[in-house]
């Protein structure tokens, strides 16, 4: 089942597969570990504002509409 | 020549520690030419030889997508280090590795690695094999924990030798499924055919073609000519389709999975990871609730530290120039010179420096929080309200900066990658009253309210925060306008700041405190003086200054302030704390203040003050970062919002007979 990642709950594993988006964003997200083939998994999520996500041993925010571009294969 | 020494990492890898170890105090800090990026140099001498060490800007990738990727890569590829330094963080290797791809990819054969925080890596269960890591990667790895000091003298002789050619290395280069490696070839076998070869590596010229990267495009094209070049993205479009993927992710997901491939041969982990202490930490202070609560303790707290040790501080300094002034003017014949020394520029500059402890104790509080981890977590809190308002969370340090100083806090804006974002935060951010105007407003709060001091305190600075976020809206709405910026952070892990990195922090921040005391303030308190003086004594009529201000008194009227209070205004723009100690000059005394104006008229100047025209070093601060024309748009919105308030204020409180 491909979600994006706003999608996951906390607790969820998921393997990226896609960024959609424009190139600026993708890269940002790319440099920072965030790429397909990587593993996510969710920290802390709530009704509005950023997720936690962890990655590569690395803890993030992210905001939900960049979190809505990135497609994840849940585990 | 001195030999140079870049230094080339992620950002919170420890890269500014390591700086700070090799160069101690001989640091310059200044910006990289044409762009507002910092950039910071030192001098490390070694064996006798002197090494000029240049610390780029923090990035996680080359892909130039930002002016700090920019400044780092350009310096990178014109070869301007004759040794680069690439600080990776051994708890997050796969990542830091990226960016040393990234490096190798360049073709450079200069390359040391500074595989820092070992120890705090083999807590977490990460197992390296330094002397594998170095063959695999093929140059040299020095096993570090910067905040210890460990591993330092070893990097010192490693960029010793390879700087005089004593280290020789064959570094590894990215390998890409032979699909996307046909591609490269392919390209790399048209450019041969230019010049192109003699200053750049064809294999990264032709992967960044690949990734379709702004600056190398039009560098092929113009060597090239359209022609190729559309046959060449033609190519490319192919590959994309078939990978069902954007050529720039193919590239980077390839990279991962090349250094998965590497760090198999060198890493070993010897624990699973649960949900650490850390995690449950970040749960509590990111939360929508208990977070914000947290936010508000930790920032009452730390004004409440920086006032109860700065305040005292600042009094005995502000005592101590007055005391030197009276001691001075004696031994001072002339009286024109001695009202300049004494009057002008003792009590003038005095006055501004006797702020600094306040503002250093408060970058001294805001580095701790930074150092610690804090700061992260604060942005995730705000970036829920803040952008609301069209700011991004980010934008929160900034902004709490300007309670000390509106000045480094403008420079601090460089910190938010997008340039809507940083002007936007920049346009406000003089609406919030600094240290400064702390002064005039408790002052007048103290004078005229006696019973009710901290309430009329807390209101001018509630209205001012609240029209700092009210105009953020109106501008991001009307004016900067623009998609949202995205927002992500890497939230670092907790860890107790080093002394040395924190201070020396905040007294690189500071400075530029003292710095403007000692030029804008200087010029503006002879300037003052003279205009007080001149042709006759300020207090009899006659002054130039009393001209000036006759000459706005009807404007000022519609607020229910005087000429005095547009004289004190006017000079108030040189430096804030200037309005109360103007109508010092004017009456003989400060005191005498509270008999000539009304508690509403008080109240009006204290808020007047506030908003209008931020002081001459915020304003060039403005121009600095942004250009004139920010500059001048925001002295004149401020102007209109504070009649606006100054005039709204006045009719309200007469109207109900205050």
């Amino acid at each position: 089942m491909i979600v994006p990642l706003n999608a996951l709950r906390p607790g969820d594993r998921g393997i990226v597969v896609n960024i959609l988006g424009g190139p600026t964003a993708r890269q940002r997200l790319v440099g920072m570990g965030l790429t397909p083939g990587a593993t996510v998994q969710i920290i802390e999520s709530h009704q509005y504002g950023p997720i936690i996500i962890s990655v590569g041993g690395v803890r993030f925010a992210i905001g939900r509409g960049m979190a809505a571009k990135v497609m994840i294969r849940k585990l | 020549m001195m030999k140079v020494i870049a230094l080339a990492g992620n950002p919170n890898v420890g890269k500014t520690t390591i700086f700070n170890a090799l160069t101690g105090l001989r640091q310059h800090v200044g910006n990289w030419p044409g762009v507002t990026v910092e950039k910071k140099e030192g001098v490390l001498e070694y064996r006798g030889q002197k090494f000029l060490v240049v610390d780029l800007p923090g990035t996680y990738s080359l892909t130039a997508h930002s002016i700090d990727e920019l400044v780092a890569r350009d310096f990178l590829l014109k070869g301007s280090a004759d040794v680069v330094v690439n600080v990776i963080d051994a708890t997050a290797l796969m990542r830091n590795l990226f960016l040393t791809m990234e490096i190798l990819e360049m073709g450079l054969n200069n390359v040391i690695i500074a595989l820092n925080k070992v120890d705090l890596a083999e807590k977490h269960g990460i197992e390296i094999n330094v002397r594998r890591m170095e063959e695999v990667l093929g140059v040299p790895v020095v096993a570090m924990s910067a905040k210890e000091g460990a591993g330092l003298d070893e990097l010192k002789e490693k960029i010793h030798q390879m700087a005089n050619g004593m280290l020789k290395e064959r570094p590894v280069i990215p390998q890409y499924d032979p699909e996307v490696e046909r591609e490269i070839e392919h390209i790399m076998a048209v450019l041969r055919d230019t010049e192109l070869g003699e200053e750049y590596n064809l294999r990264w010229l032709a992967i960044k073609l690949l990734q379709r990267d702004d600056g190398v495009i039009k560098l092929i094209l113009r060597h090239l000519g359209s022609e190729k070049l559309d046959e060449i993205m033609g190519h490319i479009a192919e590959v994309e389709a078939r990978y069902k993927r954007a050529m720039d992710l193919i590239i980077a997901s390839q990279k991962y999975e090349f250094i998965d491939r590497l760090m198999h041969r060198f890493v070993r982990y010897t624990k699973v990871e649960g949900e650490s202490f850390s995690d449950q930490l970040d749960r509590f202070l990111t939360h929508p609730v208990y977070g914000l609560l947290t936010l508000f303790g930790v920032f009452y707290l730390m004004f409440k530290f920086v006032f109860a040790v700065g305040l005292p501080l600042q009094g005995y300094l502000d005592d101590a120039f007055t005391a030197f002034g009276e001691w001075l003017a004696p031994h001072i014949a002339n009286e024109a010179l001695r009202g300049l020394l004494v009057d002008g520029i003792i009590a003038g500059v005095g006055s501004v420096l006797s702020f600094f402890p306040l503002v250093f104790l408060l970058f001294l509080a805001l580095s701790v929080l930074e150092d610690v981890g804090y700061m992260a977590r604060a942005a995730v809190v705000m970036e829920r309200i803040m952008r609301k308002f069209g700011l991004p969370g980010k934008s929160f340090i900034p902004l709490v900066l300007a309670f000390g100083c509106n000045v480094p806090a403008v420079m601090a804006t460089r910190t938010l990658d997008d340039e809507r974002d940083r002007l936007l935060t920049m346009l406000v951010n003089p609406l919030i009253p600094c240290s400064a105007r702390l002064s005039v407003i408790s002052f007048l709060a103290g004078a005229f309210f006696a019973s009710h001091q901290a309430l009329v305190a807390v209101s001018i600075y509630a209205t001012a925060v609240l029209l700092a976020l009210l105009v953020a809206w109106l501008l991001s709405r009307f004016v900067i306008r623009g998609e949202e910026s995205p927002f992500i952070i890497e939230l670092p892990e907790y860890l107790i700041p080093s002394w040395k990195t924190v201070t020396l922090h905040s007294w690189e921040r500071s400075k530029e405190f003292i710095k403007k005391a000692g030029t804008i303030i200087l010029l503006g308190s002879m300037a003052i003086w003279y205009l007080s003086s001149y042709p006759v004594q300020m207090g009899t009529g006659g002054s130039y200054a009393e001209r000036l201000g006759m000459f706005f008194e009807p404007y000022m009227r519609l607020m229910g302030l005087d000429w005095k209070a547009a004289v004190s205004l006017l000079f108030g723009i040189i430096a804030k704390e200037n309005v109360i100690s103007t109508y010092g000059i004017i009456y003989g005394s400060e005191e005498a203040i509270a008999g000539a104006m009304t508690p509403l008229q008080a109240y009006v100047l204290g808020m007047v003050t506030t908003l209008y025209v931020p002081c001459i070093a915020t304003i060039g601060a403005v121009r600095a970062e942004s250009n004139w024309k920010w500059a001048a748009f925001t002295v004149v919105y401020m102007i209109a919002l504070a009649s606006l308030v100054g005039i709204l204020i006045w009719n309200v409180g007469t109207a109900l007979g205050y």
